[in-house]
């Protein structure tokens, strides 16, 4: 490169740089910030405002109601099914927790493994993640705005299954005087049944967030969001056929969904806790390992 | 490359006001690809002083976004350095950045989002702007980049046009130092070209340093204080346009209603001289090559050639970029 090089100082220096009318901050030494509130704030707007979420709420509303008039009409056919759907039968408070149960198969993961992929790829398939790093927003705190986004879907659906679930199962299936009859037999009180209820649902929100974590990972690396959905589905896929092959089953405790029906054990008297547990300290190791990875990646990431 | 010449013009000293924007070496390569300096393995050398407007020009393909990426700490460069308001960049984005005004590869907004509510967005993200201070500085926006009336329209029904114009207000929520405008006149109606020229010029007159990448000469030409001229990723020509302008300037144009008897009187004193209808259509002779310029008016007032106007030949930008890129590698 011989041409060229440093060109003439124009011009005298610039002592106030104005637009608006209004004077710019001196560049301090300081680096500066937008708060935190209000980013988290934006970030949920934006998440709410996301159409598709708002149908994917809409569908997971829809999943109690349908169970409800399933086994509604299943019961005046014959008689009790059997499983958790069939306990559903005259036992309206177990359809919340089955719901739950039901849609943490599937349904519920995809729809985090949604959120996180349009959290970070979806940002820079649309563009707006080189706006986000050039206000700056810095990049750890991005993380923590985009993994704050998807903590919110995983909650709200969480949330609209549980309050759905528990209305169905009140008003449509019926119970005998707002009580639970337990899977063990025995018999609890409205309250008592609501806040296992409440219990399952944190422990799905919890088993979610884990969910989401990997898939920010995922997220981080592309700037295709389907990719982090055939990701998602794929481990899902993968984990379901690793646990069910019996001479693997050393690989059971790594498996994240390997826990995932411990939720029923809340319908059981006395409470068992040792599944919800485990699969809580498992979730919370994938948690760690995807943040990490979200981290490590986001803070070398091209926009 | 007799650019490489061009003289400096009195520079500010380089220790008491840094550059607005500074490249050091800087290199970018993907792969195999050198998408930002030359082949031989250097980087790119630049500055950009403060209240400048710098136009950067290059043919598509000759690095201009991806130098521009790496100035605003997008891309880290594979060797060299950058620096942003007398800071290494990417290390002080938190501290440059928020000074700083974007539009880099298009605007990139939501599409379920009204033009409003995808601002808004972006506001909440910068460190500079209060809370409080959030609507009104979108509303100004809005204003200022004519899209007022089409603000709670969604972002997906927005002519290219508009899109860009959104993009431009999301530069311009906030008083700026720096605004970096890539391609900012891309999709645009004449309408909505002049507007980012009186934008550009607002910023300038504001004291903001600009640096605007086009592919426009016309734009630059009108807006610029200087320019950076890209070709494969290396720098062939910066400096200041009027001076890049006239180093490049051949001779004198000669404006005369006598032109037969002006040439023959030019090329007899050895001077290439030949008729230039010029784009007004008043008669007029170029000349170059000959004896310096008073010397030649000297001669054709001693000829009886009625002199209207003698002044230095200056080329379009149009021309100088066109003879720098062709005749680079």
């Amino acid at each position: 490169m011989t041409a060229g090089t440093g060109p003439a100082a124009g011009g005298a220096p610039a002592t106030a740089v104005r637009a608006h009318g209004l004077p710019a901050t001196p560049v301090g030494d300081a680096p500066a910030t937008a708060p935190l509130g209000r980013l988290l704030a934006a970030e949920v707007r934006w998440v709410l405002r996301r159409p598709r979420t708002l149908v994917l709420l809409g569908v997971f509303a829809l999943i109690p109601v349908l169970i409800a008039i399933g086994v509604t009409v299943a019961d005046r056919r014959a008689g009790p099914g059997r499983g958790l759907i069939g306990a559903v039968a005259g036992n309206g408070l177990v359809l919340p927790v089955a719901a739950m149960t039901v849609s943490l198969a599937l349904l519920l993961p995809l729809a985090v493994a949604m959120a996180a992929a349009d959290a970070i790829a979806g940002e820079a398939a649309a563009g707006t993640l080189r706006g986000l790093l050039l206000a700056p927003v810095g990049r750890l705190r991005l993380v923590v705005m985009k993994a704050f986004g998807v903590l919110v879907v995983a909650v709200a659906a969480v949330a609209v299954l549980a309050a759905v679930g528990v209305l169905a199962g009140l008003v449509v299936v019926g119970s005998a005087q707002g009580q639970l009859v337990t899977l063990s037999g025995t018999t609890i009180g409205l309250g008592d049944a609501l806040g296992r209820v409440a219990l399952v649902a944190v422990w799905t929100v919890g088993q979610l967030a884990a969910v989401g974590a990997v898939a920010l990972a995922v997220s981080a690396l592309t700037e295709h969001p389907l990719v982090v959905l055939a990701a998602v589905l794929a481990g899902l896929i993968v984990f379901g056929v690793l646990g069910a092959i019996p001479t693997l089953g050393w690989l059971q405790p790594y498996l994240l969904t390997s826990g995932w029906s411990a939720g029923v054990d809340a319908l059981r008297d006395p409470l068992p806790s040792d599944g919800m547990v485990t699969a809580t300290l498992r979730a919370l190791c994938y948690l760690v390992v995807g943040i990490g990875a979200t981290v490590a990646t986001m803070l070398r990431r091209d926009a | 490359m007799t650019l490489a010449e061009v003289p400096a013009a009195p520079a500010v000293p380089a220790a008491a006001v840094p550059a607005a924007a500074r490249a050091r070496g800087l290199r970018k390569v993907f792969g195999s690809t050198v998408a930002v300096g030359d082949v031989e393995g250097n980087g790119i050398d630049l500055d950009v002083p403060h209240g400048a407007v710098l136009g950067m020009l290059g043919p598509n393909g000759s690095g201009k976004t991806t130098l521009i990426r790496m100035l605003l700490g997008l891309t880290r460069p594979t060797s060299g350095t950058a620096e942003l308001l007398g800071r290494p960049m990417p290390d002080s984005a938190a501290t440059v950045l928020p000074h700083v005004g974007a539009l880099v590869e298009g605007p990139g907004f939501h599409p379920f989002l009204s033009g409003r509510e995808n601002l808004r967005r972006v506001a909440a993200s910068e460190p500079l702007l209060p809370t409080r201070d959030i609507r009104a500085a979108v509303d100004a926006a809005l204003e200022r980049v004519g899209l007022g009336a089409a603000a709670d329209r969604r972002f997906r029904g927005y002519s290219l046009g508009m899109k860009q114009r959104l993009g431009l207000g999301a530069a311009l929520l906030l008083p700026r130092r720096l605004v970096v405008l890539d391609e900012p006149t891309n999709g645009l109606d004449p309408a909505g070209t002049r507007d980012v020229r009186g934008i550009i010029a607002d910023l300038h007159a504001d004291g903001a340093t600009v640096v605007v990448s086009s592919h426009l000469l016309t734009e630059v030409e009108a807006t610029c204080t200087h320019v950076a001229v890209l070709q494969s990723g290396a720098l062939i020509a910066a400096g200041e346009l009027s001076s890049l302008l006239d180093a490049d300037a051949a001779g004198l144009v000669v404006v005369t209603p006598d032109v037969d008897l002006a040439v023959s009187t030019l090329r007899a004193a050895g001077a290439s001289a030949y008729r230039d209808g010029g784009s007004d259509g008043v008669p007029a002779v170029a000349v170059s090559d000959g004896p310096p310029a008073p010397e030649i008016v000297a001669l054709l007032v001693r000829a009886g050639v009625a002199v209207h106007e003698a002044r230095r030949r200056r080329p379009r930008l149009e021309e100088l970029f066109a003879r720098l890129t062709e005749g680079a590698p």
